[in-house]
């Protein structure tokens, strides 16, 4: 600071302004305004989240204020004015906006009147105040989720209740007074197992064989067998596969703007399911997914099972319209870390692409080391090129003696020779029709007659055909056997930062790829020349003191028993989400995943759900619900709709049109690439792209255009990251149950089934069959009703199905206890 | 507008008491404390509005592909007078407009020959804004600009927030409906609500148009399939279906009286009754023979091809606004993406649009609509003031473009803000697609500050962090 400006910010007074009329303020808004957002608020103000050196722009207030330095304008006095000194850079140590050219001598002009003239200025109101949100690394380290778990021991709690985990439960609940709920009935309790671990109900024999097990040995031994046995079925990793596959933003197009199918992804599905099932430990699976092509594989069919599960990096949404290949290539990397990110440890990086977080503590620094890995790793999307896609890409392709199924014809070496002929001559005949147009042009005649850009893009179109064709056989016209997924590139290379985000404003430093500083690890492992940085990556994140993985996971696993995380908000863990309702709990589940369940999810859920907590009735009580009218110190068991999937495995499963095995691929997988917007017109497609009687988990999913029953019932949106899905009622769904043919054929197969059981009683028999159970006498009534009802519509030969139909369409037939 | 917690002990044993009678969700249903039982909302309750609002309902005509504002809404002298001369320095030429720009009405707005029904009936009706600008020259990006505020995310769409804000007044029928949106460009996202609740989507009417190219080589401009999922059944009575909703409802209650307290089986026994209602009404909106032959005129919807389609749409449009929609967008079946052959392509899109649009107006005017119904016509950006390819076309222009609202609580006869002597660029009161938005919530009586949702920790806005309402085009 200059000895005038220090005597100046020590001796001044300022002076009343008198007020200003409101013309004067047009010049404030087309001159000052903008440059102030444009240029200053980044740093410098409430919506920024930053007030460097203590000064805030965005009120008059603020700017009279000031900051550390003192008042930036005084009005009537530009050259007291610290604003304007900074802006001009008078000053070495004090060029605003800093790192740029300076801003334009009109724009100074302009701030000199105007301050000149008495700096009106419309922003009244108080000066606004910053978040104490944790945005620098040292705040940050303070901040819950980035202090690593600590040992809690469970609370003492008389009489003691079935396990740790209650323990903690209780305590929360005495302190407010409260009290758990009593046990649920085990009919209750059975179907509550069988949705929440297979999502799928329990049939007849399985309700049986309860039944006879509890009689025999008692509920809690009953129980336990009975979820070590559905932990073991496969149906376990369809339903527990499906929550990741929310959180990997798994689908089978690219979404955005030209929206083409990815007929691979299907494997990398079929991956999380078979992990689920063979409960591979977490950690373990992180590693798989991130950097499953650098790790050792003996045999063939492991190599391709680690290849396929890095087809987590390509799955995601990406712009396949994008004809700046650098640009495509950022946005690939960053939409890898903000998956990754939010997705294993709830916290939102990608934010810091453009600007440092806003609310935590990761700087663009953190963005660039994390970006450098993902920038030098290279993604197989594999999509046929067209006139709306650019980008196409080889898929990666998997060891033939894998022994992997594959839908690709095989042809025969002449056909790929012939094939190779065919696309040479489009070439040739294309060239030469240019050459005529060309020539046409210079003689003055109409061009379009020999070369239209209608035959521009045939042309595109034709040889992209051939290119897709030639893609799926190798010389000898054997199909080849790929898929989607990651490997490092040869080019592995450090970024620097850009500013704001553009590709045109690199900084002049890179940044050596590594992961965001906030979180210091022992031993952290270091990424070295020739690697992408990839498995470090994956190894950074499940090392044994990383503060969020853990915890974000068994998080993940506890919202989808009890309906709600303990951190309700399961994919930000960060300032701007919520702080956890049972914070030493949290941390003791964490640590437990860790050192005594090795990462085992199946451990993680075994406990879980055999604790008094979750056995609870989900009864409502008055008393409680006044005190603690959402749950969250779970005074019962919280109820909830059935998901999409579940609804619709249901009514295949109780008409026994289930199809429990797993279908080849996927219809996706089976019809190849092409724009998912022609799907309505593929003859092999069916139009609500269901047709199929497997269980949901295998319907396609296209990014902006799902079967009609994921669509209604509140299915993930596929291009984010999803740890929570919300549940809606809209008429909508009414229409799907009154009027879709879907219900109405699992209506016809239960009035068969109820047919051929040879019933008296169709009333109480469809009841059981639908619902599991006998009706009471008040709903046997209401039944018979609807049978004396109908008994003189047209269509009375029907009313057995509508019956079901209707059986179907209740309440209680989506919701559970 | 984030749901309001119930703050006091007795309000929420009032409400429980209510509900535990049976009959407590109906009398419930419009209060916004039933909200704070649980996410398991309906769309289909009236919300107040943050301030009184100027427009009850919008009607979104989207010019999909960019009209050349050059030719439609900007008239430019110095273009007139330079074409051909070199754009600033470079290869490209400027290219004048054939369009006739005459003065209409009192207002004596400038509007080209391409419009004229529009402009004979309607130039004082309407506000114009020439200082439009947008971020990316891009179809699919300016388009989910256009409609989501956002081309790098997935973000709920306009429609979806203003029901959102506002809920539905006729519970019979969806809050929000487009008529044959465009099956690319995002698809369904232009439409869709995101991380909002699923209520607030639009609901798709009738096929979705095809990518021009596809369209182009198949001859098929539409998907098929019936106007809307699940809406009919020929296959079961109505006797029959009724004696079904009577019994799902009655078991449903019975469920609610053991469990006392169940939003989602609440909202399972209203959604029926709503359900089996839409299946009367919706099909009665959309069937166009209960208007009578002269409407049917005013609109031409007997006319061939893309001319009788969007008189149809229009047409739609209006009854769906008469019987209570909030949000009704209509995507023009015609491309205005004139690369080349510009003025045969703006006489077809000129043809196409101006009776349907002028009916529309009319219509809405006679029926005492328009004052409270904002009808916006635009596209996703512009066009520029040179030509490209073989000269006669003109490329996409984000810089500067035109649009124009009328009804609804705007200025009519008003022109706003201006782009530079050629039309290139807004220079004069420049309004982003931010500020659009902003301009359309608060016609509708939503202050876009306010208009919140919390999605993973974050209050979202429509208009992110940016937005200014554009006052001078308020009436």
């Amino acid at each position: 600071m200059n000895v005038r400006s220090l005597i100046f910010f020590v001796f001044f007074i300022p002076l009343p302004v008198v007020p200003s009329p409101a013309a004067d303020f047009d010049f404030f808004e087309k001159k000052i305004r903008p440059v102030l957002i444009e240029s200053c608020y980044e740093c410098h103000s409430v919506d920024g989240g930053k007030a460097k050196g203590g000064l805030l722009l965005d009120t008059a207030e603020g700017m009279k204020k000031g900051g550390d330095n003192g008042p930036a304008v005084v009005p009537g006095k530009p050259d007291n004015s610290l604003l304007l000194a900074a802006m001009a850079h008078e000053q070495p140590d004090l060029e605003m906006p800093p790192k740029q050219e300076r801003l334009s001598a009109t724009i100074l002009s302009d701030f000199r009147k105007w301050i000149a003239d008495g700096a009106p200025d419309p922003r009244t109101g108080p000066s606004g105040k910053l978040s104490d949100a944790p945005t620098d690394i040292d705040s940050g380290r303070k901040f819950w989720a980035f202090v690593p778990p600590v040992p809690a021991a469970p609370p003492d709690i008389v009489p003691a209740p079935a396990t740790d985990v209650d323990r903690f439960i209780r305590k929360e609940l005495a302190e407010a007074g409260l009290s758990s709920s009593p046990p649920a009935t085990p009919a209750t309790l059975l179907r509550r197992i069988h949705f929440d671990l297979t999502g799928l109900p329990p049939d007849r024999r399985d309700r049986k064989r309860f039944q006879l097990a509890v009689n025999r040995a008692g509920l809690d031994a009953a129980l336990e067998i009975r979820v070590d046995e559905l932990l073991s079925r496969p149906s376990y990793g369809e339903k527990w596969g499906r929550h990741w596959l929310d959180v990997a933003r798994f689908a089978e197009s690219s979404g955005k703007e030209s929206n083409f199918t990815y007929p691979e992804a299907w494997r990398y599905r079929d991956y999380v399911i078979d992990a689920f099932n063979a409960d591979i430990p977490f950690d373990r699976f992180v590693i798989e997914q991130l950097a499953g092509d650098l790790l050792p594989a003996k045999q063939d069919s492991e190599r391709a099972r680690l290849l396929i599960a890095t087809g987590y990096l390509a799955v995601g949404p990406v712009s396949l319209n994008e004809m700046n290949r650098e640009q495509f290539l950022a946005d690939v990397a960053d939409e890898q870390i903000n998956a990754s990110t939010q997705g294993f440890m709830a916290i939102t990086v990608a934010c810091a692409r453009c600007h440092d977080h806003k609310f935590d503590p990761i700087s663009m620094r953190d963005y660039y080391a994390l970006a450098g890995i993902f920038r030098s790793t290279k993604t197989h999307i594999g999509t046929a090129v067209g006139p709306d896609n650019q980008i196409g890409g080889e898929l990666i392709h998997l060891p033939r003696a894998a022994g992997l199924p594959t839908f690709y014809q095989a042809t025969t070496p002449d056909a790929v020779l012939k094939l190779k002929q065919q696309k040479s001559d489009l070439i040739a005949e294309k060239e030469a029709a240019i050459a005529r147009a060309e020539k046409a042009r210079q003689e003055g005649r109409d061009p379009t007659g020999e070369y239209s850009l209608q035959m521009a893009i045939g042309h595109i179109w034709k040889v992209g055909a051939i290119d897709g064709k030639l893609a799926l056989v190798n010389e000898k016209g054997e199909p080849n056997v790929m898929c989607m997924g990651a490997l490092d590139r040869s080019d592995v290379r450090d970024l620097p930062v850009y500013e704001r985000g553009e590709l045109g404003q690199p900084g002049e430093e890179k940044v050596p790829r590594g992961f965001p500083e906030v979180i210091d690890l022992a031993g952290s492992p270091v990424i070295s020349g020739g690697q992408s940085g990839r498995l470090q990556y994956a190894q950074w994140l499940t090392h044994p003191d990383h503060p969020l993985t853990a915890r974000v996971i068994v998080n993940r696993v506890w919202k989808h028993l009890f309906r709600t995380g303990l951190v309700r908000t399961t994919d930000n863990f960060g300032y701007n989400g919520e702080r956890p309702s049972h914070p030493k709990l949290l941390d003791y589940l964490a640590l437990r995943l860790v050192n005594e369940h090795g990462w085992s999810l199946k451990k993680l859920i075994r406990e879980l759900v055999l604790t008094d907590t979750y056995r609870q009735s989900s009864d409502y009580r008055e008393s409680a619900f006044l005190e603690d009218p959402e749950n969250r110190l779970l005074w019962r068991m919280a109820k909830r709709r059935l998901d999409a999937e579940e609804i619709r495995d249901a009514m295949l499963a109780v008409s026994r049109d289930l199809n429990s095995t797993r279908p080849l691929a996927s219809l996706i997988g089976r019809t190849g690439n092409r724009n998912a917007a022609l799907s309505h017109f593929a003859k092999d497609i069916p139009p609500d792209l269901d047709g199929s009687t497997h269980r949901s988990v295998y319907l396609p999913v296209l990014r902006d255009k799902l079967p009609d029953v994921l669509e209604l019932f509140d299915f993930a949106e596929s291009s984010l990251v999803t740890g929570h899905r919300e549940t809606t009622n809209v008429p909508m769904q009414a229409l799907y149950f009154m009027n879709s043919g879907f219900v109405e054929a699992r209506a016809e197969s239960l009035a068969m089934l109820i047919r051929k059981g040879d019933n008296d009683d169709l009333v109480s028999a469809a009841f059981r069959v639908c619902l599991g159970r006998l009706p009471s006498s008040e709903e046997r009534k209401v039944g018979e009703e609807f049978f004396r009802q109908v008994e003189s519509t047209p269509d009375k030969p029907d009313s057995l199905k509508r019956y079901c139909q209707a059986l179907l369409s209740t309440a209680q037939f989506r919701n559970l206890d | 507008m984030t749901p309001n917690h119930l703050s006091k002990p007795q309000s929420r044993r009032a409400v429980l008491k209510s509900l535990s009678s049976g009959f407590g969700y109906l009398a419930f249903a419009g209060l916004s404390t039933f909200e704070a039982f649980g996410k398991a909302r309906s769309s289909s309750s009236v919300r107040a509005p943050h301030f009184p609002a100027r427009a009850k309902r919008v009607i979104f005509l989207c010019m999909k592909g960019g009209p050349s504002h050059v030719d439609t809404f900007d008239y430019k002298p110095e273009l007139q007078k330079r074409n051909g001369e070199a754009w600033r320095g470079s290869a490209a030429k400027l290219l004048a407009s054939s369009q006739e720009f005459r003065q209409h009405g009192e207002s004596g707005l400038r509007i080209s020959s391409l419009f004229p029904r529009l402009a004979a009936d309607h130039a004082d009706d309407l506000c114009l804004i020439n200082s439009m600008h947008t971020d990316l020259p891009n179809h699919p990006q300016a388009y989910a600009q256009l409609h989501t505020g956002s081309f790098q995310f997935v973000r709920p769409s306009l429609g979806a927030w203003s029901l959102y804000g506002l809920g539905s007044v006729n519970s019979n029928l969806p809050g929000f409906v487009t008529l044959n949106p465009p099956s690319d460009m995002g698809g369904a996202n232009n439409y869709g609500s995101a991380f909002l609740p699923a209520a607030y989507q639009g609901a798709k009417i009738g096929g979705g148009q095809l990518p021009a190219i596809f369209s182009a080589l198949s001859g098929k401009t539409e998907e098929p399939g019936p106007p809307m999922k699940n809406i009919s059944n020929d296959r079961i009575s109505q006797q029959m279906q009724r004696a079904q909703i009577d019994l799902i409802t009655s078991l449903d209650r019975k469920q609610l009286a053991r469990d006392i307290y169940h939003p989602e089986i609440e909202g399972a026994i209203e959604s029926f009754e709503l359900a089996y209602r839409m299946q009367d009404e919706i099909p009665d909106v959309l069937d166009l023979n209960r208007e009578p032959d002269s409407i049917r005129k005013l609109y031409g919807t007997d006319r061939q091809g893309d001319s009788g389609r969007f008189a149809r749409q229009c047409l739609l449009a209006r009854r769906f606004a008469e019987a209570g929609v909030r949000f009704i967008e209509v995507t023009a079946p015609t491309s205005w993406d004139h690369h080349s052959l510009l003025n045969d392509n703006l006489q077809n899109c000129g043809a196409v649009t101006d009776q349907p649009v002028a009916a529309l107006l009319t219509d809405l005017k006679n029926r005492g609509l328009l004052q409270d119904t904002l009808v916006i016509w635009t596209g996703e950006f512009g066009r520029t003031p040179y030509a490209q390819g073989l000269g006669d076309g003109r490329d996409h222009n984000n810089k500067g473009f035109s649009l124009w609202m009328a009804g609804g609580g705007v200025r009519g006869g008003y022109r706003h803000g201006s782009t530079d002597d050629f039309g290139y660029k807004a220079i004069e009161n420049p309004v982003h697609i931010h500020d659009l938005h902003a301009t359309i919530l608060h016609l509708l009586g939503l202050d876009h500050e306010r208009l919140t949702y919390n999605y993973a920790g974050r209050d979202f806005r429509l208009t992110d962090i940016y937005g200014n309402v554009v006052k001078d085009i308020i009436a």
